[in-house]
């Protein structure tokens, strides 16, 4: 961890390296790179031109981090900042990463070396004692000056620590977010916050000081998913927290490619990870607060393309019958006898009740305090489960319009709310 | 002739005599070494225990699915108690064999030596199982999720064929390891397992050969067919 470790500021150290001038700075925003060639230049014009309307006084340094591009992108990157702002180009090797360590995660889809680029932006953040921090993906085609205002805004005006990015998207994607980790956590911490993966978020000074000191970034988590790992610390710390509507996002898109159960193992890995660390903060938690929005309203969008409903039915039938002796480990009997009838039922009929999908997903999370099983295995073995649940909720709505998917959601969070003494009864005494 | 009568009626009674006094305090040793046996071996299992409960040896044991499949092989106890059971006849059998050491027979005159000299391959060889029945069971259980998930009907069918495939492997293993046949368990192992993956050759080559010729394709060419993609996640 960079902030504990012997050479804590060598981000800032090279940084001050290439601008010896700079003493401090009022905004940083972080750019981690791999081969963004093609979008680098608009991306960087968005920011540099929305700082300049939204922070005229301020002072702003630019700190890119590239694990390793072939194609020139932090060249490309120094030539369209114009020396409008400072700009710093961090080498990987400077925060002690060999390349062969990149191997594992750029095998899994993940972007290289992302946690450490946050951990040196972080870290030159405490450094140059700037009051806020922002870290944008330069592979994002529809980054727009706006977005420094919405991201930045609320923390250089003392009303946030926290600023996640919230995207227009099509009504069932990131379905996981929606269905399994917003309601599980708005009802653990009561913050009624959604956030979305990648893109942008805003960091206050303060805040980047405690993410430094926290022990995650050893976790594999750090490298799956560090946005669920950022927004769960802001949200169980009780920092001020604000959504930042960005419109849609137009970017890459490695879901598609990446292994349904391994998104499902690392993102509920990650809720269940910090389940364990802030078990003192959700047993005594208030009820649901609403959060501060900035920027574009967050509505669900029409879908893109068919969704397989009979694919998403074929793995939870095929969960129901090879699955079940490990489903017997770790589900109650209650939940277990609620969940094998439906494999009997028809396509047409079929139903997941939101108040088994709730006891699902508490008895998954107990069994994984327990550790009844490996726990990679036990979180994979959610997949069919997660998969059912989320026919069920095309088959409900897909003839009704998009918005009707949110009220399906926001049922979905008062049933976990109502059952969440389930859970705490049972974590108690486990 | 009352005479050698007497003395031979003597001989024979002082000759007992001194062999039972030379037997008994042999026989009180091996005795002693019994007694002794039972309470060393009553620590030694009581210890174990609780050590092992404090490790929280059985939660591990049945996420690693030994304990299923002991269940399956109709052994219900927790896998603490069962080592704990072992580990008290171990030490009751070293006691034992001390004590019938003790007793100076010819007939067992090596059979301490010989067992303690074999005890390092039994001990071997029952790590070696344990480790394989644990390899086995954590493998199988990876293999059918990893195969539900991408729901390949088969899930099942791999998910034994792993299992028993490392169940074999040990099973040769633990055998070399006692020394039982060496050379008809290699030969064993080595028919059994190139007969497993010539059989799975010839059936692919045979049955399946478009169809991995699909997937090769599909996989090389990066070809996607986009129905078959969950993108909503």
């Amino acid at each position: 961890m960079i902030a504990t470790q012997d050479g804590a500021d060598a981000p800032w150290q090279q940084i001050r390296a290439q601008l010896p001038q700079l003493e401090r700075a009022d905004i940083l925003v972080g750019l981690p790179s791999l081969n963004n060639a093609e979008t680098v230049k608009p991306v960087i014009q968005a920011v540099t031109t929305g700082l300049q309307q939204a922070f005229p006084a301020a002072s702003v340094l630019l700190v890119n981090q590239d694990a390793g591009s072939h194609d020139g992108t932090p060249e490309l990157m120094k030539g369209a900042v114009e020396e409008r702002f400072p700009i710093a180009l961090l080498s990987r090797t400077a925060s002690g990463t060999s390349g062969i360590e990149s191997f594992p995660r750029l095998s899994g889809g993940l972007a290289a070396g992302r946690e450490e680029a946050f951990q040196a932006f972080l870290s030159a953040t405490k450094e140059a004692g700037a009051t806020a921090c922002a870290v944008i993906d330069p592979s994002v085609r529809s980054v727009t000056p706006d977005w420094m205002a919405w991201l930045l805004g609320p923390i250089m005006e003392s009303r946030a620590d926290y600023v996640a990015p919230l995207f227009l998207r099509p009504r069932y994607e990131g379905s996981l977010t929606n269905t399994l980790v917003y309601p599980l956590n708005r009802a653990l911490y009561g913050t009624a916050m959604r956030y979305h993966a990648g893109g942008g978020c805003g960091i206050s000074g303060t805040l980047a000081g405690l993410y430094l000191t926290e022990p995650f970034w050893d976790e594999r988590i750090a490298r799956s998913s560090l946005e669920t790992c950022l927004a769960t610390v802001a949200i169980a710390e009780g920092r001020r927290l604000c959504q930042a509507g960005l419109g849609e996002k137009l970017a890459p898109s490695s879901a598609g490619g990446e292994d349904v159960s391994a998104v499902v193992a690392h993102t509920v890995g990650a809720a269940f990870y910090f389940m364990e660390r802030y078990q003192d903060v959700w047993e005594h938690s208030a009820p649901t607060q609403p959060v501060l929005h900035t920027g574009i309203p967050y509505r669900p969008q029409p879908d893109r393309g068919p969704i397989n409903i009979d694919k998403m039915m074929r793995g939870f039938r095929q969960g129901l019958r090879d699955l079940l002796p490990i489903w017997e480990i770790i589900l109650s009997p209650e939940t277990l006898s609620g969940i094998l009838p439906l494999g009997l039922v028809e396509k047409d009929d079929f139903r997941f009740p939101p108040q088994l999908w709730a006891q699902t997903v508490y008895d998954f999370a107990l069994a994984y305090h327990d550790k009844v099983l490996h726990r990679e295995h036990l979180l994979k073995s959610l997949t069919p489960l997660y998969l059912g649940q989320m026919a069920s909720l095309v088959l409900r709505t897909q003839h009704q319009k998009p918005e009707d998917v949110e009220e399906c959601i926001e049922e979905l969070c008062d049933t976990f709310a109502r059952t969440k003494p389930y859970l705490v009864e049972r974590w108690r005494f486990s | 002739m009352k005479e050698m009568w007497q003395d031979a009626m003597l001989e024979a009674f002082h000759e007992t005599s001194r062999r039972l006094g030379l037997f008994l305090p042999k026989l009180l040793a091996l005795l002693t070494f019994l007694a002794l046996g039972v309470i060393a071996g009553w620590l030694v299992k009581a210890l174990l225990m609780r050590l092992l409960s404090a490790l929280r040896f059985d939660a591990f044991c049945e996420r690693m699915g030994l304990m299923q499949a002991l269940a399956r092989a109709g052994v219900v106890r927790p896998a603490s108690s069962l080592i704990g059971r072992l580990s008290f006849w171990t030490v009751f059998l070293v006691f034992g064999l001390m004590g019938i050491d003790a007793l100076s027979l010819p007939a067992t005159a090596n059979l301490m030596s010989v067992l303690l000299g074999f005890l390092p391959h039994v001990i071997a060889a029952a790590f070696l199982l344990l480790f394989g029945v644990l390899l086995g069971n954590f493998l199988a259980e990876a293999a059918l999720i990893t195969a539900v998930n991408a729901q390949i009907q088969e899930a099942r069918f791999i998910a034994q064929l792993v299992r028993w495939a490392v169940y074999l492997f040990t099973g040769a293993m633990v055998l070399t390891q006692l020394g039982i046949a060496k050379e008809i368990v290699v030969a064993a192992f080595c028919i059994i397992f190139g007969g497993i993956v010539l059989a799975l050759a010839i059936a692919l080559g045979l049955g399946g050969r478009h169809i991995a010729r699909d997937k090769l394709e599909r996989r090389l060419r990066r070809r996607r067919a986009e129905e078959d993609e969950l993108t909503h996640i």
